[in-house]
């Protein structure tokens, strides 16, 4: 059905798109233009963003792991009417295997991975030096080679992939991009309506960049935006008053935690670096701390409520990976239990009612580092402070720049520290950050644990899945009971949709999760106006499946005619009233 | 206004004094280009290094979550020319600008002088105006307080601008947002809450100049209220000690207008001190409004150049840094040669 207006879903961004080119970007917001534009050979599920069909179909490992091999829908076709093959696949993943720009931002996927081949048409092979247990999920969206293969190795890393000349970008996704420029402040898509998994109910998506916050909610509010991401806890309460708008804190793959110096060492010279506290060195002591955090207080005070106490790296997103600590063992807030831990570890009482080392020297004060840009971070800290000081031991908390801190922390002169990390559906990425590899790169807590590694590396390898969730479930349990990070929340993402315009937003992860900057562009499929729900194909937990309609909007071109009529009528009348004046002035004076 | 004074001050010089004012004048303007290409090539050598001690690696800080092997960070750095070592890097940068290029921005991977050209007229368009507007309306709120000092009028003025100018700019500008943008009570929301420009905009250049009229209103109201204070005090203080001068009795005196005083004799007189200042304000327009820029969401160069600091992204920040740089030094540079001609003592 062809509506006389065309419709236009319109998405306020509060992160601008950094990049259009799927070799360059690195923002949030520019993976979500990439699923508009691009197909992805896996996708990834509502449920848990487990692997699913995406322009492969079908997909086989060889025993040794060594090869896979994967069967390709004939059916995507590229926008300028070139069909998609698994030619353009091997393409794009050589492009990243060869190095430059590309494996700077994709490289980690590909790892052990030699070449890709496409022997005809619909099949993929990947060769492998060593099983790779990550594929086949891979985030990579695939480019169309008849028109990349005319940007040079040299010329990729300021390539803008951005419509040239009135000409969209070209593209097998189910949007393609009209209009704008990474850094600008609007970017038009327009629907394809011949996307090979069915024509989106949209004719046009709009994201409009906020550089803050409030402004953004305040245009959800006028309808100027029809939806709204990455907005705090205070203002989804805000707007969950308002007619006409849904909002919600959706749960995101992602956890904030309280990180130690666990005792950092130079990775090739195992020489101690930096000034760290000797105390948190050890697991005991670390561990016994994890008792003396109320996350639930946290999440009341420091996240408005957004979010959910947290204890071991992979969150409950991730089901089938997580591992849960016996309940026996599980962090409560009983700062009694902390203090005992920490006697039964020798750090007892002094006189002063300070705990001491297990050698009756003082442990001193502990410096607890806060992200000076989160003011969460410093609320965290601030509260852990007045914990540590119950049970007898000093702290002070100072407020870093990120940047400085990241630092402070690489010269390990630090004691704690409040940071977070963003989980991909697979562990491996996560898991890494914890090895004794990673010392002096991403790891932060300068953990390192022989067993752990072990670990790692077998996971990583280990092509059959129940028996690598096994080692991904021991990692898990080891790093809960040493104890390098301190969990304290799986973070939650504030959007709010105009759901008197438009509905059937399903939530990834399903249920909890965000409705928009999910992996893959399924949303962006299914949204239609409010009053064409029906009951959104089926689909349960979509937002206004049951079909409750609201008035539709005014226009916002008679807004602009109001406004400038306003202007002119204020700049005549200030012209009058001056001239009136002077007049005046004139006149009593002469 | 410049050119009114210095026509007005010329006449007053005389004819025979301008033969001889020439060849100082000649080498006082030679003097002032080098003076102007020294202060430039100085800070641009500043910027180099004072970027580099910036804390932060661009590779660590884009790279957080997503270069996730120290292969990735390598490749990124070499990429980019991070990896190289640092005489060598700004020797590049110095070739480099010289010959027109301004380098890869780290993180929009396109050149800089495509993201500065882009961030330039959002930029002018809004401070710009704001600066043209508060100096207008600054000047004549601060000419009238001085005339008028004491009254009703002055205590109102000075108080308003006075209050305006400490008021915190984003807490004005969301004032502004909410009151006239979303609309409060039987107010309708009249203007947009931010952006440059309709996403669809009209056809037709007319139409379309309109529309960013309409969407620069209220970050251009918000920025010239919060400007005013700055003429009008300046404005308001000069034109008081002009006040007491003989020339003004004998104006009277000749039987002059009380309006024709003091636009013709005491204002005119007054200016000069207000001129320096517009000058400067001009010359820092290129460095943008970075709090009206982020509340409006107006992508300019305050914003490109603050969010640039981040990172740290050296090239964007080089080459922001610069053009500002150049557009202050060049503002002073003219207001210099105004004041050589308006005043030959300063010419020595």
């Amino acid at each position: 059905m062809a509506a006389e207006e065309p419709v236009t879903f319109t998405v306020g961004l509060t992160n601008e798109v950094d990049s259009f080119n799927p070799f360059n970007g690195i923002e949030a917001s520019s993976f979500e233009m990439w699923a508009l534009t691009y197909d992805y050979l896996i996708s990834y599920s509502m449920e848990d963003m487990s692997p699913e069909a995406g322009l492969a179909t079908e997909w086989d490992t060889s025993e040794d792991g060594l090869t896979w091999t994967f069967t390709l829908t004939d059916e995507a076709v590229w926008s300028d009417g070139e069909p998609l093959t698994a030619a353009d696949v091997a393409y794009t993943y050589n492009r990243i295997i060869d190095g430059g720009p590309e494996a700077a931002t994709w490289g980690s996927y590909l790892t052990s991975v030699e070449s890709a081949e496409a022997p005809d048409d619909t099949t993929l092979v990947l060769n492998l030096e060593k099983p790779n247990a990550v594929l086949p999920l891979l985030p990579i969206p695939i480019v169309p080679e008849h028109v990349w293969s005319g940007v040079s190795e040299d010329e990729v890393k300021s390539y803008a992939a951005e419509p040239e000349g009135g000409e969209p970008v070209v593209g097998s996704g189910p949007f393609r991009l009209v209009e704008g420029t990474a850094g600008g402040d609007t970017y038009r898509f327009e629907a394809n309506p011949e996307y090979w998994k069915g024509a989106p109910h949209v004719d046009e998506v709009v994201f409009r960049v906020f550089k803050s916050e409030d402004p953004a909610v305040q245009a959800l509010i006028k309808g100027e935006i029809d939806f709204v991401e990455g907005i705090n806890a205070l203002q989804v309460e805000s707007l969950q008053g308002q007619d006409g708008i849904t909002a919600i804190n959706g749960d995101s793959p992602s956890f904030d935690e309280i990180a130690f110096n666990t005792g950092a060492r130079d990775p090739k010279t195992e020489e101690p670096i930096g000034d760290g506290n000797p105390a948190l060195e050890d697991p005991a002591f670390r561990h016994a701390l994890g008792y003396a955090v109320d996350n639930e207080l946290l999440i009341e005070r420091a996240y408005q409520g957004a979010g959910r106490p947290a204890d071991v790296l992979i969150p409950p997103a991730y089901g089938g990976w997580r591992w849960e600590p016996p309940e026996e063992d599980a962090f409560t807030f009983d700062l009694e239990k902390a203090g005992q831990l920490l006697d039964e570890a020798g750090y007892t009482m002094g006189d002063d009612g300070l705990r001491t080392m297990p050698d009756g020297s003082p442990i001193g004060t502990l410096r607890l580092y806060a992200r000076s840009e989160s003011k969460t971070s410093i609320n965290v800290l601030n509260f852990f402070q007045e914990w540590l000081a119950e049970i007898g031991i000093e702290s002070e908390v100072t407020a870093y720049e990120s940047n400085k801190l990241t630092n402070i922390i690489l010269d390990g002169e630090f004691d704690v520290f409040e940071w977070g990390w963003y989980v991909e559906p697979d562990p491996d990425s996560i898991l890494s950050y914890m090895t004794c590899g990673q010392r002096g790169s991403w790891s932060d807590s300068w953990y390192c644990n022989e067993e752990y590694d072990e670990l790692y590396a077998a996971q990583n390898a280990e092509v059959d899945h129940d028996a690598r969730v096994e080692m991904v479930h021991r990692m898990q349990e080891i790093l809960f009971y040493d104890s390098p990070y301190l969990l304290t929340a799986y973070s939650a993402i504030g959007e709010a949709a105009r759901t008197d315009r438009f509905a059937c937003f399903q939530p990834q992860p399903d249920p909890g999760g965000v409705w928009l900057m999910q992996y893959g562009a399924h949303n962006y499929l299914e949204v239609r106006p409010a009053e064409e729900a029906g009951d959104c194909d089926g689909v349960e937990t979509a937002v206004g499946a049951s079909g409750d309609v609201g008035a539709p909007d005014e226009g916002v071109g008679t807004g602009a005619v109001v406004g400038i009529a306003v202007a002119a009528g204020l700049v005549l009348l200030g012209v009058g009233v001056w001239a009136v004046r002077r007049r005046s002035t004139a006149g009593e004076r002469e | 206004m410049s050119g009114l004074v210095s026509a007005d001050l010329a006449a007053h010089s005389g004819g025979g004094e301008v033969s001889a004012r020439r060849p100082g004048y000649a080498r006082f303007v030679l003097g002032r280009l080098l003076g102007a290409a020294g202060s430039l090539f100085f800070v641009l050598v500043v910027n180099f290094f004072l970027f580099r001690v910036l804390p932060g690696d661009p590779a660590r800080t884009l790279g957080r979550g997503r270069f996730r092997t120290e292969e990735q960070l390598e490749a990124f750095r070499e990429t980019y020319g991070l990896d190289q070592p640092l005489p060598q890097q700004f020797l590049t940068f110095l070739q480099n600008t010289f010959t027109g290029e301004l380098g890869v921005s780290l993180r929009y991977r396109v050149p800089v002088s495509d993201l500065i050209v882009d961030r330039l007229w959002p930029t002018l368009l809004l401070v710009g105006s704001s600066v043209v507007l508060a100096g207008l309306i600054g000047i004549y709120l601060g000419m009238v307080s001085a005339w008028r000092r004491g009254e009703r009028f002055d205590k109102i003025s000075t108080g308003v601008t006075l209050t305006l100018y400490s008021m915190p700019e984003w807490w004005l500008g969301l004032l502004l947002i909410a009151t006239f943008a979303v609309g409060a009570g039987p107010l309708p929301g009249l203007f947009p809450t931010g952006g440059l420009e309709s996403v669809n905009p009209p056809d037709g250049f007319v139409a379309q100049g309109l529309d960013v009229a309409w969407h620069l209103t209220l970050p251009v109201i918000t920025l010239t209220l919060v400007y005013l204070a700055d003429y009008a005090l300046i404005m308001r203080s000069s034109l008081l000690d002009e006040l007491g001068e003989d020339y003004l009795v004998t104006a009277r005196a000749k039987g002059l207008r009380d309006v024709v005083v003091r636009r013709r004799h005491a204002a005119r007189n007054a200016l000069l001190p207000t001129t320096t200042v517009v000058a400067l304000n001009i010359g820092f327009v290129v460095s943008g409004a970075i709090t009206i820029e982020t509340i409006f969401s107006i992508p300019g160069l305050g914003l490109l150049s603050s969010e640039a600091l981040t990172i740290p992204d050296y090239w964007v920040l080089q080459g922001t840094f610069l053009i500002a740089s150049a557009a202050v030094i060049a503002a002073n540079l003219v207001a210099n040669l105004v004041y050589g001609l308006l005043d030959p003592r300063v010419r020595t």
